[in-house]
């Protein structure tokens, strides 16, 4: 199987290049993970973030033949060849496919992404009908992989000032969540044009997401709060 | 250790394979961008139109040159897609249409009416 | 909503002038369509005079409104020094001002 990999050695190069590599597809090989591995026996130089292998750790989210994805869900049947592998766009390369996160986990930080409430904690749990654990559901499963806000161009023009679509939906899972305290400020916090406003609902995001997520509709959803609270 | 700050980034737009929506909404913003440039000059050809039977004449001879005319197509094509894609939106702000699924249909819609569209004013300046 | 750099007022404001800009050109344009004026009084007797003429006036104000918040993004997205962006903003502020001064003025002649 024919790929051509970016490659770049920041003790080596100046640039970054593509290099094509001509893989051996074991019997049992069905993701793309699995062959990446066994091109690391042709060239250990080459370096990827990897972990579960199974769609959870979102350590291997690459850019696949022109759009992001997790390379260990990524089943080989149906990639086109010579599959291109590139790092996620928009992050600061540190070496051939892997990137630097710390921009992207500042933005997650910023939207303070734990529960707030100072109210004097019950004798168990802070209780939560079914309804309301309901609203949880398609912003808890993020698994920060940042294909998503890998993939959106308003998080591409301004990534110090946009949070990108993954913090956004962290933040709208926390206003979503019955038994949090700080939805004014959160909401505040977000309200600002930079932060939120430099989303146009492009939905590459959602396009990406290897988890199903929606996070274009998160961030509706935090808008039409931001309104109703407003009016 | 090398230079953090020297990290380069991929971002080279012609590597990536944009969904149809991403079309859509640089369509929407090129467009947007090419209506505000051709307003001005709209409204040249509006004013002239509301200046007596002169006024209204010479608006009408500014129409005749080809060029124009294909100005015209264009900027028929710029409002017709802007307005559309806009129209998605404003039915994705009240909740209507944001489901993947039903986005990229209304994206496609949206590129091909625009395009349809502007045929359509081909045929009507011809 | 209360902030001053709050992203929802020019959001809101580009919605809404949005709405009343496709009313108003699937009104016009449609009547122009099936029944256009048939001469350039009926032309201009249409447009100004009584509620259309402010209806037009309020589209050309609506028009500029809705141009200066897509621009402003625009220059948001790609302009990142901050001198050039504030002088590229207020060029093109101004423009927007002239342009629908101009265009009250049109009508309120007609």
């Amino acid at each position: 199987m024919r790929f051509s990999i970016y490659r770049f050695n920041p003790e080596r190069d100046s640039r970054p290049t593509m290099q094509n590599f001509e893989a051996v597809v074991g019997p049992h090989d069905r993701m793309l993970l699995d062959v990446l591995l066994r091109l690391r026996e042709q060239d250990d130089s080459l370096t990827f973030r990897k972990s579960c292998r199974e769609g959870i750790c979102g350590s291997d989210a690459m850019n696949i033949n022109g759009r992001n994805g997790l390379a260990c869900i990524t089943p080989l049947a149906g990639l086109k060849e010579p599959v291109a592998l590139r790092p996620m766009p928009g992050f600061p390369v540190i070496r051939d496919l892997i990137v630097d996160m710390t921009q992207f986990f500042n933005h997650y930080h910023a939207v303070r992404p734990y529960l707030v409430n100072h109210e004097p904690p019950p004798e168990r749990e802070r209780r939560q009908s079914p309804a309301e654990r309901a609203k949880l559901d398609g912003l808890y499963e993020c698994i920060l992989c940042g294909a998503c806000t890998g993939f959106c161009p308003s998080w591409w023009w301004n990534p110090d000032r946009f949070l990108g679509p993954a913090a956004l939906l962290q933040a709208m899972r926390f206003i979503a969540d019955s038994r949090d305290r700080a939805t004014a400020e959160r909401l505040e916090f977000l309200d600002d044009a930079y932060r939120l406003y430099r989303c146009r609902t492009i939905m590459n995001c959602t396009e990406v997401c290897p988890k199903g997520l929606s996070p274009s509709r998160a961030i509706e959803h935090i808008r039409q709060r931001i309104v109703k609270e407003g009016l | 250790m090398a230079n953090p700050s020297r990290r380069p980034r991929f971002l080279d737009v012609t590597r990536i394979r944009f969904p149809v929506g991403a079309i859509c909404s640089f369509g929407h913003r090129v467009s947007g961008v090419a209506l505000a440039i051709a307003s001005p000059l709209l409204a040249v050809l509006f004013t002239r139109s509301l200046q007596g039977a002169e006024g209204y004449a010479e608006a009408a001879n500014w129409l005749t040159p080809l060029p124009v005319r294909a100005a015209l197509v264009l900027v028929v094509w710029a409002l017709a897609h802007h307005l559309l894609a806009g129209v998605r939106h404003l039915l994705m702000d009240v909740g209507f249409g944001s489901a993947l699924g039903t986005a990229r249909a209304s994206a496609w819609l949206v590129n091909l009416a625009g395009v349809a569209i502007a045929a359509l004013a081909v045929g009507a300046l011809r | 909503m209360r902030a001053v750099a709050s992203g929802t007022r020019a959001w809101l404001l580009q919605r809404l002038t949005a709405v009343y800009m496709l009313v108003f050109l699937v009104l016009t344009l449609g009547r122009c369509a099936v029944d256009p004026p048939a001469s350039h009084e009926a032309w201009r007797n249409w447009i100004g005079t009584g509620g259309m003429r402010v209806a037009t006036v309020l589209f050309f104000v609506g028009l500029v409104l809705h141009a200066w918040v897509g621009l402003r993004d625009v220059a948001m997205d790609y302009v990142h020094p901050l001198a050039l962006r504030v002088a590229l903003l207020a060029l093109v502020g101004a423009g927007l001002a002239a342009f629908a001064a101009w265009m009250i003025l049109v009508l309120a002649g007609l």
